[in-house]
């Protein structure tokens, strides 16, 4: 094994361990006289809980990490017994049947940042009701236009302002916006660092899966952002690539496939989901999952020069893919097509996630118009009922056999 | 007769049955065969592939390449690669019918439309995803509950004068549907007609995804059934091409990339010899010939 790919696997080594400290920091948190917010990853203004020294809790990646580790059905079960619907999001059954089993943290406060999944509302309402932790609000607007409008702007601003309220009635700490400018810096190197490995995924090879392989990253960079760790590993990740890269070194022995993907991956079968595109030699070059904690890779930081609440108003508001119109969504697919030199684009549709889901038949025509290929799937990204195998790999077997068909022909015709 | 390894062979595993073709070096089929799957695959397959031999007449030494596809291709052990159904039916259905732009597959659990270049390559496909709603097990249902065999069910139909409306959501509450017609009164023709109609609208939506060119082949299994394709050709709106072989399909167009495989790697120009002609439905004859 060579050092560029033992890095790489320490590259992951690294972001679980942080992780893994992370979740520590949750579980001693009372010990230790500290308190615990729950928020969501899309919009998340996780800048402001670390300037109030407050440790997150991110309620979707609890769900994740149990789907991973295929203990996820039982809690979902546990949910749908008090009466959540089958075909409701599996992330809140995940969560909420841990929470029945007195097997979830229970937060001291609960910050739900609506930005677009109005699924986010109801479950940390019921998250309240059921913890009795109080419960906050932050309303951010679909976005209507490209650039959003100074009264988008301070509409955010002034509930970010009673937010702080709110924390430092939590914390018991006041408010200290040079402290948040700090963070602010340390999330900008995270940033910067992100969005350096999301565009060595443009060379030939891809140094890493910007799909399969970005979900280890996407740790530090939605959870542990605004710490010195967090920015520490995506650093170490970004040299890291950048080295993998000049040596042409990719994460398969082959690239055959460049591709975009959409959708969340199913995590219950991650690792033989995986298996299916890599026989292929199909790697991910971009994805739109990749992208929920924020939208990085187009240039935009947060900014500790300016107001430290309009810079976290900017992130919540503008650089999200969870609050854009339908059009948007199709056009940065075919961006990210074009720019990143992919062959096809690729669906994962999970029913019950409206907010993904809703719109990628749409998107699949806009991908299409403008000539790529698209492969269409369907299962689920945390209950594992909804996982079937074999129709899954006829699927992905026909497109990349239909993609190597047409390359033979163009090779044929000496086009 | 055949030079040694001039031939191609598929083999296509499917829920219910395994059919096997295969085809000599002037591209034409020689023998084919089909036989239960059942569930020992691995032997079902290697029947078929020896029934289809022995029709055809000849040795296993003359088949250069065999390839597998199905549900079940990877279970073809003898084979040499596999490919799945969709690529291997849409070559079988441009062979059979070269203006063949647009394949509709019916099996009897899933339902395909796969469009197709001028070469028979694969353009774009969408299957039917989790629920065999709308599929050949709609007409399995229908049979279980009206009694009568699937090779019934067409002609059948054929004679409804008022198809009724039926669920289309639910291969097993359709059949509670027709029991509840049946017993109001209607006749078995009128609401097989009805079934057929379901089929086929929730085909046509399919279709209609991946885009209807002209000209529209039918193949699997319930293209044999006569109202299926006349229903399907009233929703679509448009002529559609059907082979009295349609079923072989799969196995046909895997047997070509198996064909295609063996003369890449001898590198030798087909081998003139006189072989069985199967177009349009006419069984083969011939020396070299051979049916089921």
């Amino acid at each position: 094994m060579s050092t560029a790919y033992a890095s790489s696997a320490t590259v992951n080594e690294r972001a679980r361990r942080a992780m893994d400290a992370w979740f520590s920091e949750i579980a001693e948190a009372k010990a230790r006289g500290k308190k615990t917010v729950a928020l969501m990853v899309s919009g998340a203004p996780l800048e402001l809980l670390r300037a109030f020294d407050l440790v997150p809790i991110f309620s979707e990646v609890q769900a994740l990490q149990l789907a991973i580790k295929k203990k996820s059905l039982p809690p979902i079960l546990r949910a749908e017994q008090e009466g959540y619907a089958s075909d409701s999001c599996a992330y809140v059954k995940a969560d909420l049947g841990l929470l029945f089993s007195d097997a979830a943290p229970v937060p001291d406060a609960i910050l739900c940042n609506y930005v677009g999944c109005n699924v986010y509302v109801k479950w940390f309402e019921h998250l309240a009701a059921y913890t009795g932790a109080p419960l906050f609000v932050l309303d951010v607007p679909f976005a209507r236009t490209d650039v959003s409008s100074s009264e988008d702007i301070r509409y955010v601003v002034r509930q970010l302002e009673e937010m702080i309220v709110f924390l430092e009635k939590v914390s018991g700490k006041k408010y200290d916006p040079d402290r948040l400018r700090e963070v602010l810096a340390l999330s900008a190197r995270a940033e910067e660092a992100w969005s350096r490995c999301k565009e060595l995924c443009k060379r030939r090879p891809a140094p890493f899966d910007a799909y399969f392989d970005a979900i280890n990253l996407m740790g530090p960079a939605n959870c542990l952002r605004g710490t010195e760790v967090g920015a520490e590993v995506l650093e170490l990740a970004a040299e890291t690539y950048a080295a993998l890269a000049s040596e042409r070194k990719g994460p398969l022995p082959e690239e055959r496939f460049r591709i975009v993907v959409e959708g969340p991956p199913p995590y219950p079968a991650y690792r033989s989901f995986r298996d299916l595109f890599a026989k292929w030699g199909a790697v991910g070059v971009a994805s739109t999952y990749s992208c929920v904690g924020g939208l990085w890779e187009f240039g935009w930081r947060h900014d500790p020069t300016k107001d430290p609440l309009v810079s976290i108003a900017e992130h919540v508001l503008r650089e999200n893919l969870t609050n854009r119109s339908l059009l948007d969504r199709g056009d940065r697919s075919v961006r990210w097509l074009r720019e990143w030199n992919a062959d096809a684009f690729v669906i994962h549709s999970v029913k019950s996630c409206r907010l993904f889901s809703a719109g990628q038949g749409d998107e699949r025509e806009r991908v299409r118009e403008a000539g790529f290929p698209v492969l269409m799937l369907e299962s689920d990204l945390e209950d594992p009922r909804y996982y079937a195998e074999a129709p899954i790999k006829n699927r992905i077997d026909a497109f990349f056999e239909s993609l190597e068909q047409a390359r033979a022909l163009s090779a044929r015709r000496g086009s | 007769m055949f030079a040694r390894g001039s031939c191609g062979a598929g083999v296509d595993v499917g829920s219910t049955q395994t059919k096997a073709v295969v085809v000599g070096p002037g591209h034409t089929v020689v023998g084919r065969a089909l036989v239960p799957t059942g569930a020992q695959i691995v032997k079902a397959a290697e029947r078929a592939f020896e029934e289809a031999l022995r029709a055809a007449g000849l040795p296993r030494s003359a088949v250069g390449k065999v390839c597998g596809t199905g549900y079940g291709r990877f279970k073809v052990t003898f084979g040499d690669f596999q490919s799945t159904e969709i690529t291997c039916h849409a070559r079988g259905a441009h062979h059979v019918f070269p203006a063949t732009r647009t394949v509709v597959d019916m099996g009897g659990q899933d339902t395909k439309a796969v469009r197709v270049g001028p070469s028979g390559e694969v353009v774009d496909f969408v299957m039917n995803d989790k629920c065999a709603a709308g599929t050949g097990r709609f007409l399995s249902a229908a049979a279980d509950v009206t009694g009568l065999t699937l090779d019934q069910l067409g002609p059948v139909a054929l004679g409804g004068k008022e198809g009724v409306r039926l669920t289309s959501v639910c291969a097993v509450f359709v059949e509670s549907d027709i029991m509840s017609y049946l017993a109001q009164g209607k006749a078995v023709p009128d609401v097989l007609a009805g079934v057929h109609r379901a089929i086929a609208a929730r085909t046509a939506s399919l279709v209609r995804r991946v885009g209807i060119e002209s000209e529209v082949t039918f193949t699997g299994g319930v293209a044999r059934n006569p109202a299926m394709v006349r229903a399907l050709e009233q929703v679509l709106g448009t002529s559609i091409n059907v082979s009295e072989a349609s079923h072989f399909c799969g196995a046909l167009g895997a047997a070509l990339l198996a064909l295609e495989r063996a003369e890449a790697e001898v590198g030798v120009a087909p081998v003139e010899v006189p072989a069985a002609k199967w177009d349009d439905g006419t069984a083969p004859s011939g020396e070299n010939g051979g049916t089921a």
